[in-house]
């Protein structure tokens, strides 16, 4: 007989199984009623869903983080680069500034600013000495006219021929303002940069014997 | 058991096996292929792959060292380097784009452009012609310079414009903001990097410092792979240099030699201004002096510093050595009394003044104060020839200086067995020996500051790129005469200021000791023989404690050749000097040697 038989057929068929004979010292209660099967809840038995789920949540969170990660790190770089080209930029103005200024002050410079302004160099000088109470030297008036034969070229800076700016212009750092910003759309800078040529001719006038030098037309 | 179902099964099922055993066999194979070839790429690398991916990423960039600034002695900058532009343009990719696209900010839009706007725009703003513009971007060759040294700000716009094939190399460019004043001495660049005169030349290995390295790792959208290698050598930029000039002395002295020079018609001319306190040079004008910027625009013998390079014969400057020697020799002194006649003969040699004179009756002051050659041998004379030629050396005389200049003159001072008869005299007067205007000025500032002579200094100090200043030190000084005679030698040079032939150099409120100098100038065509007058004069200031010397010096004046033309100049450029440096104004009496013997 299978295994298989065994378990459908009853082990006791009919009546045929013989009494046990009741424990001795119990009252026969006879064939007491069992008590009658009922469905039983069952235990509340180990669920995996939760964990599953929990899984999910770290991995996406991890997966999260790690994407997060990765885009800050990438902004940061970005960030670095767009950093850098400003600091850049900023340095080149800071250097046209600084060069401009150093044109301003270039000795020649100077004095043709002056001698446009009508000051004239001084002569002879005085001293007073308050402890002795005694003046030396006579100092004379500087005379009108009276400039040096000789005059220095301004530097050949290239690019920095409007140094000396005409005198009607009020505000000596007008023509940087132009060139400043750092994002002037190519359209009004175009025109903006055609005035620039005119301003120089005062330039060349200071130059005095010496042509004033030119940027190097293209082609060569 | 039957045979036949056995039978069957072995005819059967080695077939199927055996197919299953190919199969599998050939799936090894492959997998065997697969696993090497994964095994060789990964683990071996064959090919170089990884490697070639690596080098495909790994950028290489050097890090330029900033080259090191020329200052002068108020920091004032006369040589600094900035970043300029190249335009350059892939003459290939432009031709063929017939327009691109543009995003215009303004408008918040994508524009498209054509080539013809392009180049319109590029022109007006190189403030270049359409049409060479439009030619310079049309041609075949990949790289082409439209535009060369283009300011960072107009950069900036022309890489707006985004036109194709048109990019911006920076190139660093060495700026010189005060131009010819201190041309010379500065110096300027051979092709952008490598000093060809001047400071730039001599001072090369302190300015250039050591270039720098980097080596990162980018990806294909251009960025750098943050986790990747980066390996960096910082560049170590260049020192800055600083002189001891003043610039805006250094100017007003280039002015006034400029003018002389143009007045008298002269060849050249120098002046030098040197504090005799610390030998600190505070001027070294030329004339012509080139302007670094554009070095081209002089001839290439005006692009040194002549007060150093050019050595000739210094003329009656050269009295106060024989004065000096003869006083340190006890051998005569300020008042010491000489009978002059018209001209002056000795052992066949006749010498003769530059001014006509019956016989005199002078002192040595007045031999100095009124530059007399008949009177200086007659003192000289009392010299041994070697005594003459020991004083001459020991006045630096055949002595190189050594600021720190390209070419500095030596000077000629020939052995005394080499001297000539005449040669023995002319000595005493500054013919026949050669010197630079430099070394004259050493001379006279050894007699200025005590009879302690100073090396003359030009590089004031290096200053690294950290900011930490060191200061070169000051050369080995020497005491060349005594104090007294020092002393003695000033009173003379000042009496001929106030009783002598040099009035002109006198300067209210201040006590002036001067000399004058007229010599002849050989001629420079290989011909023997003079063509011409070199015109000096030296001075100091204030005779109570001289702070400064000043020499004037003109090389072939026409008209009037006397030294003494230079007293204006003179006057000028050392009242500038007393006044930039707030010199008190003198106090005592002036000292008033007897010119004659009454």
């Amino acid at each position: 007989m299978s295994t298989a038989a065994a378990k459908t057929l009853p082990s006791v068929v009919g009546n045929t199984a013989r009494a046990l004979p009741a424990p001795a010292g119990k009252p026969d209660v006879g064939r007491k009623a069992r008590t009658p099967l009922s469905i039983v809840r069952s235990a509340p038995g180990k669920r995996r869903t939760p964990f599953v789920v929990l899984c999910f949540v770290v991995m996406a969170a991890a997966l999260l983080t790690v994407l997060v990660l990765n885009i800050s790190v990438s902004t940061a770089q970005y960030r670095l680069v767009q950093l850098k080209s400003e600091a850049a930029t900023l340095n080149k103005e800071n250097q046209d500034l600084t060069q401009k200024k150093q044109n301003f002050e270039a000795p020649q410079n100077l004095a043709a600013k002056a001698a446009e302004l009508g000051m004239v160099q001084s002569t002879v000088k005085g001293q007073i000495d308050l402890n002795t109470m005694t003046v030396t030297g006579k100092a004379t008036p500087a005379v009108k006219g009276d400039n040096p034969s000789a005059v220095i070229a301004p530097p050949a800076v290239a690019g920095q021929l409007d140094v000396v700016p005409s005198v009607t212009t009020k505000d000596p750092l007008e023509n940087l303002k132009r060139a400043t910003p750092a994002g002037p759309a190519a359209t009004p800078a175009a025109p903006a940069a055609k005035p620039a040529t005119p301003a120089a001719a005062p330039a060349e006038l200071h130059g005095g014997s010496v042509p004033a030098p030119q940027q190097k037309a293209p082609g060569h | 058991m039957a045979r036949n179902p056995g039978k069957s099964k072995k005819t059967k099922v080695p077939a199927a096996r055996k197919r299953l055993r190919v199969g599998l066999g050939i799936m090894l194979t492959l997998l065997l292929v697969v696993g090497g070839k994964l095994f060789m790429v990964q683990g071996l690398d064959v090919g170089g792959m990884a490697e070639a991916a690596l080098a495909n990423r790994l950028t290489p960039q050097v890090l330029p060292a900033e080259r090191g600034r020329i200052l002068d002695a108020n920091g004032t900058v006369l040589a600094s380097s900035v970043i300029r532009y190249n335009i350059v343009v892939d003459q290939v990719l432009n031709t063929a784009t017939a327009e691109f696209k543009r995003y215009n900010e303004k408008t918040e839009e994508v524009e498209t452009i054509p080539r013809d706007q392009g180049i319109s725009e590029l022109a007006s703003l190189l403030g270049a012609d359409p049409a060479k513009v439009r030619e310079s971007l049309t041609g075949d060759k990949k790289y082409f310079t439209v535009a060369k040294d283009v300011k960072p700000e107009l950069e900036d716009r022309i890489s707006k414009l985004h036109i194709p094939g048109v990019a911006a190399e920076g190139v660093s460019k060495r700026v010189y903001p005060n131009g010819s004043v201190a041309g010379g001495v500065v110096g300027f660049l051979q092709d952008g990097t490598t000093g060809q005169a001047g400071i730039e030349q001599t001072q090369d290995q302190v300015l250039r410092g050591t270039e720098g390295k980097r080596v990162f790792e980018i990806g294909a959208d251009g960025l750098r792979i943050p986790v990747a290698t980066d390996e960096l050598t910082p560049a170590v930029d260049g020192s800055d240099v600083k002189l001891t000039l003043n610039t805006d002395i250094q100017y007003f002295a280039q002015q006034a030699i400029q003018s002389q020079v143009n007045k008298m018609n002269a060849e050249w001319g120098s002046i030098i201004v040197i504090d005799t306190k610390t030998g600190n040079l505070i001027a070294l004008a030329d004339t012509n002096a080139p302007d670094p910027n554009d070095p081209g625009k002089v001839d290439a013998k005006d692009r040194g510093v002549r007060s150093v390079t050019a050595a000739y014969e210094p003329g009656s400057v050269e009295k106060m050595i024989t004065a000096s020697a003869v006083i340190e020799e006890g051998k005569s002194f300020p008042l010491d009394h000489f009978t002059i006649p018209p001209s002056y003969t000795i052992d066949g040699q006749t010498f003769t003044d530059a001014f006509e004179h019956g016989t005199e009756e002078r002192t040595l002051a007045g031999i100095l104060g009124w530059s007399m050659n008949t009177g200086t041998v007659m003192a000289g004379s009392r010299l041994s020839k070697e005594q003459r030629y020991e004083w001459l050396k020991k006045f630096g005389v055949g002595e190189q200086t050594d600021i720190g200049l390209p070419a500095e003159a030596t000077g000629i001072l020939a052995k005394p067995d080499q001297w000539d008869e005449r040669q023995q005299y002319t000595v005493l007067f500054g013919q026949g020996v050669s010197q630079s205007t430099l070394q004259t000025v050493r001379a006279f500032q050894s007699i200025a500051n005590g009879g302690v002579m100073l090396q003359p200094r030009l590089i004031d100090s290096y200053i690294t790129p950290e900011g930490e200043e060191q200061k070169v030190p000051a050369k080995e000084s020497r005491q060349v005469v005594s104090k007294e005679t020092a002393q003695q030698m000033r009173d003379i040079l000042e009496s001929a200021v106030t009783e002598g032939q040099i009035k002109d150099a006198a300067i209210d409120g201040y006590r002036v000791g001067a000399k004058t100098g007229t010599s002849q100038a050989p001629r420079e065509d290989g011909l023997a023989g003079f063509d011409g007058y070199t015109a000096s004069m030296v001075g100091m200031a204030p005779m109570d404690d001289p702070r400064f010397i000043v020499e004037v010096v003109l090389q072939r004046p026409r008209g009037n050749i006397y030294g003494i033309t230079n007293g204006p100049v003179f006057r000028s450029v050392m009242s500038q000097v007393l006044r930039t440096y707030n010199v008190a104004p003198s106090t005592g009496t002036p000292a008033r040697l007897p010119q004659f013997v009454k």
